[in-house]
């Protein structure tokens, strides 16, 4: 017994050392995305030292932006558990809603974007108590729904692609915008506020630990009296509103839309969430993190595409990348250890 | 009701079919002549891509899991032969069709490895590989190339009275009874069903997993050349419609996406029911978006419908 006692407390004390500390540390906190992204940072100021300048820095931060708005809902959604494939569907709506609706059919563009939100959130929420009441899976509901309002979004732009969005909603989004003065355009400031407060609303509200316990484990957070209906019907409601505000901004940053805007948001946005490290219903998942991946692959591309590689290139590398990172940390329990 | 509803259960593919025979005679009232025998090997060869992506995605749904590249796998293989094999002489079928398959599996097979061995979640290593499938099919063919005179025209035409079609959808068909004739289709479905159960029972839920990703890489390979034989040129453009389209048609057919129902029957007749709608609203005139409208929503009623009245057992407790 005291053999045995011993050599436990020896391993113990050998495991305690070192490895798990860092292995905790590492899955924890996205230390490996920060240094990834420090690395790309250097990488990119060595290759190219001409983009150290306001306005290159400005431009990458408002593409890395676009992307981290318009993976926020996604985030929400993988930290339950799900998978949101409708995405470029509220993108491509809130793109109508910012370019048809406030340019032709003169529309204020609080309203619009008020309207875009309502849609959005109105569809997510019927997603989430579609999928919580008949237990089926997000993503094939999502995808349904997406193709849904992709083709009544088309069918109600009947074929005009050329309006311009509204001049206040350009200024919110185009590269030459200013911010109080300062010369960010705004959307930059936006969503690192909305970083921050999703941030708070995660780690210091209760609704936010209500979320995390949902996405762990669904009948335990039942069964703790946590109402997951509710949860999930919110949460896909917010991913819906969180997409359409990002249509909105996409369309106002690239000054009108197109059919196809959404598209490279859905598979961008969700590499985004994955190589920032949060994975479905993880409790280490984070907006955060999303923020940082949203960085790490804007930077990425830019040094791919700097590097004289195609857009096509860089979706090889993201695709390698995101395999990497997750099976240095995303893996599951093997079969023999569930039982 | 309770009757319909056993027999709906008895056959998870059974609401598919009905919808399938409905919109069958919906499309003989509008144009009689859709199934006069001139235009059936054309409207077979342009469902067999469709047919075929459903049954690629279907043995990763069967396992529990789920694997959204085989669209894109598809229009890989498609490009790869078009864009390389041919300019490279390769395009002969003795040399191309063992060669596309042999690749098709192989790629399905590093999906299985990443999933069962290196234990990633099978969304996630299939969204890894659809990025990788993508930005290789972009960067071998980014637009368009033609397609010379090639074997696979075959596929779209017809062999004596036989049509081509018939022909892929028959080999895809034939190698999987060839596969249920062997325990692996039991130990798939057991493993979907419950892999720690079947783990336990002592079933090599690893080498079935892969077998499972392969043979859907397999698949999605004849998808290909299915492909292939309609568009006659490389069309890189078409992978996330298709990634899409697969999951569509084996979901509408009643695989649970649960894993452990389901079967090839069902990837069938959901395939025939979105290839029938698309025909039936652009033959009645009605605007390509809201056609994507339709299959949008025909989707949603769907997995409504299968979670409703096809599942026969209590799912989860909720509360």
């Amino acid at each position: 017994m005291s053999k045995s006692t011993t050599i436990r407390k020896q391993t113990a004390s050998a495991e305690r050392r070192l490895g798990p500390k860092i292995k905790r540390i590492l899955v924890e906190l996205p230390v490996l995305q920060a240094l990834v992204l420090l690395v790309l940072a250097a990488w990119l100021l060595i290759s190219i030292p001409s983009i150290f300048n306001p306005r290159s820095v400005t431009s990458l931060l408002l593409i890395a932006s676009l992307l981290a708005l318009a993976a926020m809902g996604q985030t929400l959604v993988v930290i339950l558990g799900g998978l949101d494939l409708a995405t470029p569907g509220y993108i491509l709506f809130g793109a109508f809603m910012a370019a048809n609706a406030t340019g032709k059919l003169g529309l204020s563009p609080m309203l619009a974007i008020l309207l875009t939100i309502l849609v959005c959130g109105g569809i997510g929420a019927l997603i989430g108590w579609i999928c919580h009441r008949f237990a089926v899976q997000p993503l094939v509901v999502t995808l349904g729904t997406g193709a849904a309002l992709t083709g009544a979004t088309l069918f109600l732009a009947d074929g005009d692609y050329s309006s311009v969005p509204h001049d206040s909603l350009r200024s919110l989004a185009s590269l030459r915008a200013t911010t109080f003065g300062l010369p960010f355009p705004p959307i930059i400031l936006i969503v690192l506020l909305l970083g921050v407060a999703l941030w708070v609303f995660l780690n210091r509200t209760t609704a936010g630990r209500r979320l995390y316990a949902t996405g762990v484990n669904f009948r335990a957070a039942g069964l703790t009296r946590i109402r997951t209906s509710i949860v999930w019907v919110l949460v896909f409601a917010a991913s819906g509103a969180f997409a359409g505000l990002a249509g909105v901004f996409i369309a106002a940053y690239g000054s009108g839309w197109s059919q196809t805007i959404g598209d490279p948001y859905l598979f961008s946005g969700l590499a985004a969430v994955l190589v920032g490290g949060t994975i479905f219903g993880s409790i280490h998942g984070s907006y955060t993190r999303t923020l940082l991946g949203a960085l790490i692959l804007t930077l990425l591309s830019t040094i791919i595409v700097s590097n004289g590689l195609s857009e096509a290139q860089s979706r090889i590398v993201f695709g390698v990348i995101i395999l990497a990172v997750v099976s240095l940390y995303g893996r599951e329990r093997h079969v023999r250890n569930r039982f | 009701m309770s009757r319909v509803q056993q027999l709906l259960q008895r056959w998870p593919f059974a609401f598919a079919l009905l919808l399938a025979l409905v919109l069958l005679v919906l499309n003989l009232l509008i144009s009689p002549s859709f199934l006069s025998p001139q235009r059936l090997p054309a409207t077979l060869s342009t469902l067999a891509p469709f047919v075929l992506v459903g049954f690629a995605s279907t043995p990763a749904i069967l396992s529990g899991g789920i694997d959204i590249s085989v669209g894109p796998l598809a229009t890989f293989i498609n490009c790869f032969f078009v864009a390389i094999l041919i300019p490279a002489g390769l395009g002969n079928w003795q040399v191309a069709a063992p060669l596309v398959l042999l690749l098709a599996a192989a790629i399905g097979a590093i999906n299985g490895v990443l999933i069962a061995v290196l234990r990633l979640h099978p969304v996630v290593a299939t969204t890894g590989m659809l990025f990788l499938l993508i930005g290789l099919s972009l960067t071998i063919a980014q637009n368009p190339i033609a397609a010379p005179d090639n074997w696979t025209e075959v596929f779209a035409g017809s062999v004596g009275i036989i049509p081509g079609a018939l022909i892929s959808i028959g080999a895809a068909a034939l190698i999987w009874f060839g596969l249920r004739r062997t325990a692996f289709v039991s130990n798939l479905l057991a493993t979907g069903e419950s892999d720690i159960s079947a783990f336990g029972s002592g079933v090599n839920t690893t080498a079935v997993r892969i077998l499972a990703y392969s043979v859907g890489g397999l698949f999605a390979g004849i998808a290909g050349i299915a492909l292939t034989a309609i568009v006659q040129s490389s069309q890189s453009s078409l992978a996330t419609t298709y990634a899409l389209l697969g999951l569509a048609a084996a979901v509408l057919g009643g695989t649970s996406l649960a894993g452990g129902r389901g079967g090839l029957l069902g990837a069938l007749f959901g395939a025939i029911c979105i290839y029938l709608l698309q025909q039936l609203l652009t033959a009645s005139g009605v605007a390509p978006s809201l056609i994507q409208f339709a299959y949008g929503a025909l989707l949603v009623v769907g997995v409504v419908l299968g979670a409703t009245l096809l599942t026969p057992r209590l799912k989860k407790v909720r509360s």
